[in-house]
C-alpha cells in the first residue's frame, strides 16, 4: 500500500532534473546552512549532503530543530577510487509518535584523508556506531572520546570493509584457489 | 517388614533379614559368578568414557543445537555428559560456532586450561573449514584444527543434535581403544599451527574506565573551537543545575 502511494511520486522526481526540497531542507536553507539536496530514497525520506567541515553546525541546527534521536549511523565505501560515505539517520522522537519526521544526512569523505567531526557530543548514540565505522572503513571521527576498534582485534592492520582491502593470508584459503 | 522364619524351613537363615520378599531369593553365593575379570585399561577407559564433561562453549548458531542436548528431549546426561562452565573441570571441548581471529587466543587458552586427557569435537562447517566464511572473510579462522588438535569432526550447518550424539559415540569408541601404555606416545609435542607473521602486539584497549574516562567529560578544546559555539546538551545543563542548588 505504502509503496503504491510513493512509487508515482518518486518516478516524477527521478524524471525531473531537480529534486524538490523538503521541509527540513527548506528550513535549513532559510537559516543559511548550505547543503546539497539528494534524490529521496524509496520511502520518500529526505536526503541531504553536507561537506565534512560544516557537519557539526549543521547537526547542531538539526538538533535544535527537534531531531533528538540518531536512529542509525553508518558508513560505506562508494566504490573503487570513490570517496567514503558516513551517513546519519535522524528522527524526531516524541511521546506517542506515529509517523515521526525523518531525515538522512550524508557526508562524503576523501579516501586519502578520511576525517570527519564526531557527532557524539550532540547524540550520544553515535558512540559505538562511529567506532564501528572507524573500525571497518578507517574514517577518523575527530572529537570522539574513545575512537578504538570495536569488532576487529585491537592489533588489526587495515580497514576490512573498504573495497580495496585485501584479506591477509593468515591461513591457507582452502577452497579459494 | 522383617520376616523371620525357623531354620531349615526356608532359604533364609536365622541371621538373615529380607525386606518384602516377592519370591525366594535366588542370588547365588558362588564366588566365581560375582567376579569380573578385566584389564586396567578397560576399566579405566570405561570410567572415562562414561563421564565426558563437555565445556559450555558456544560462539554461534551451532550452540543452539548443542543447547538442545542439555534439555530433556535429547537429554545427553544419559551418556554421562555433564556440562561444565569451567575449563578446569572439563575434558571435552565441542567448538560450537564460528571462531574468529579475535576469538582464537581465547579458544587456545581455554583448551590449554583443560586437564589431560582432553578431547575436541569440531562441530559444524565453520569449525571444520570456515564454512560459509571460508572464501572472503578477513577474520574467520579456517577450521579450528589450525589452532587445536581435533578428534571428531561433525559436518552440518548446524548439525542436528543426533549428529552430536553420533560424534560423542564415536569419541567414546576412541576413548575405549586407548591404552595406558601408549600414554607417552599419545602426548603431543607440537599442538598449535604456527606461522610467521608481521603483526605487532598492542596494549589492550579495554582499560576498565570506559564511561569514566576523562575524554567523555567534555569535548576537546579544538572541537569546541571548530564548532564556533559550545555544544551544551540539555542533559548536561540539567545535571549541572541541581548540583548547584543542592550545594546552596
Amino acid at each position: 500500500m505504502a509503496d503504491e502511494n510513493v512509487a508515482p511520486e518518486s518516478a516524477v522526481e527521478s524524471a525531473g532534473a531537480l529534486v524538490e526540497a523538503g521541509p527540513v531542507s527548506l528550513w535549513l536553507t532559510e537559516q543559511g546552512f548550505a547543503h546539497e539536496i539528494m534524490e529521496r530514497d524509496h520511502l520518500g525520506t529526505e536526503l541531504l549532503r553536507v561537506e565534512p567541515a560544516f557537519l557539526i553546525p549543521f547537526c547542531t541546527a538539526l538538533y535544535a530543530y527537534g531531531f533528538n534521536y540518531l536512529q542509525c549511523q553508518g558508513a560505506y565505501d562508494a566504490g573503487p577510487g570513490q570517496p567514503l560515505v558516513s551517513f546519519y539517520h535522524l528522527l524526531k522522537l516524541s511521546d506517542n509518535a506515529d509517523q515521526p519526521e525523518e531525515v538522512r544526512i550524508k557526508v562524503y569523505i576523501p579516501r586519502d584523508n578520511p576525517k570527519v567531526p564526531s557527532v557524539y557530543w550532540i547524540w550520544k548514540a553515535a558512540d559505538w556506531q562511529e567506532r564501528e565505522s572507524y573500525d571497518m572503513y578507517g574514517i577518523i571521527y575527530e572529537g570522539h572520546p574513545n575512537l578504538k576498534r570495536l569488532l576487529m582485534p585491537e592489533d588489526w592492520v587495515g580497514w576490512p570493509m573498504r573495497k580495496d582491502y585485501i584479506s591477509p593470508d593468515f591461513y591457507e584459503l582452502q577452497d579459494a584457489y | 517388614m522383617v520376616m523371620k522364619s525357623p531354620s531349615g524351613n526356608s532359604l533364609i537363615g536365622d541371621n538373615e533379614r529380607v525386606m518384602n520378599p516377592a519370591a525366594p531369593p535366588a542370588v547365588t553365593q558362588e564366588l566365581s559368578e560375582n567376579v569380573i575379570l578385566t584389564t586396567v585399561d578397560d576399566i579405566y577407559n570405561w570410567t572415562r568414557l562414561s563421564s565426558l564433561f563437555p565445556l559450555l562453549y558456544g560462539t554461534a548458531c551451532c550452540f543452539i543445537e548443542f543447547a538442545a542436548l542439555l534439555g530433556s528431549r535429547f537429554d545427553f546426561d544419559r551418556f554421562g555428559l555433564a556440562p561444565r562452565s569451567s575449563p578446569r573441570q572439563a575434558d571435552l571441548l565441542i567448538t560450537a560456532g564460528t571462531v574468529t581471529m579475535k576469538m582464537a587466543p581465547a579458544l587456545v587458552r581455554l583448551y590449554e586450561q583443560m586437564p589431560e586427557p582432553k578431547y575436541v569435537i569440531a562441530m559444524g562447517a565453520c569449525t571444520i573449514t570456515g564454512g560459509m566464511f571460508s572464501v572472503d572473510s578477513p577474520s574467520a579462522v579456517r577450521g579450528v584444527d589450525k589452532l587445536i588438535p581435533v578428534d571428531v569432526y561433525i559436518p552440518g550447518c548446524p548439525p542436528r543434535p543426533e549428529a552430536i550424539f553420533d560424534a560423542v559415540i564415536k569419541l567414546r569408541k576412541k576413548v575405549a581403544n586407548e591404552s595406558m601404555r601408549e600414554r607417552g606416545i599419545l602426548e603431543q609435542t607440537h599442538r598449535y599451527y604456527t606461522r610467521a607473521h608481521k603483526m605487532e602486539a598492542v596494549a589492550p584497549i579495554l582499560t576498565g574506565n570506559y564511561i569514566r574516562s576523562a575524554t567523555r567529560a567534555a569535548p576537546s578544546k579544538e572541537l569546541m573551537q571548530s564548532m564556533g559555539m559550545p555544544v551544551t546538551l540539555p542533559e548536561a545543563e540539567k545535571a549541572a543545575q541541581p548540583e548547584e542548588t543542592n550545594n546552596g
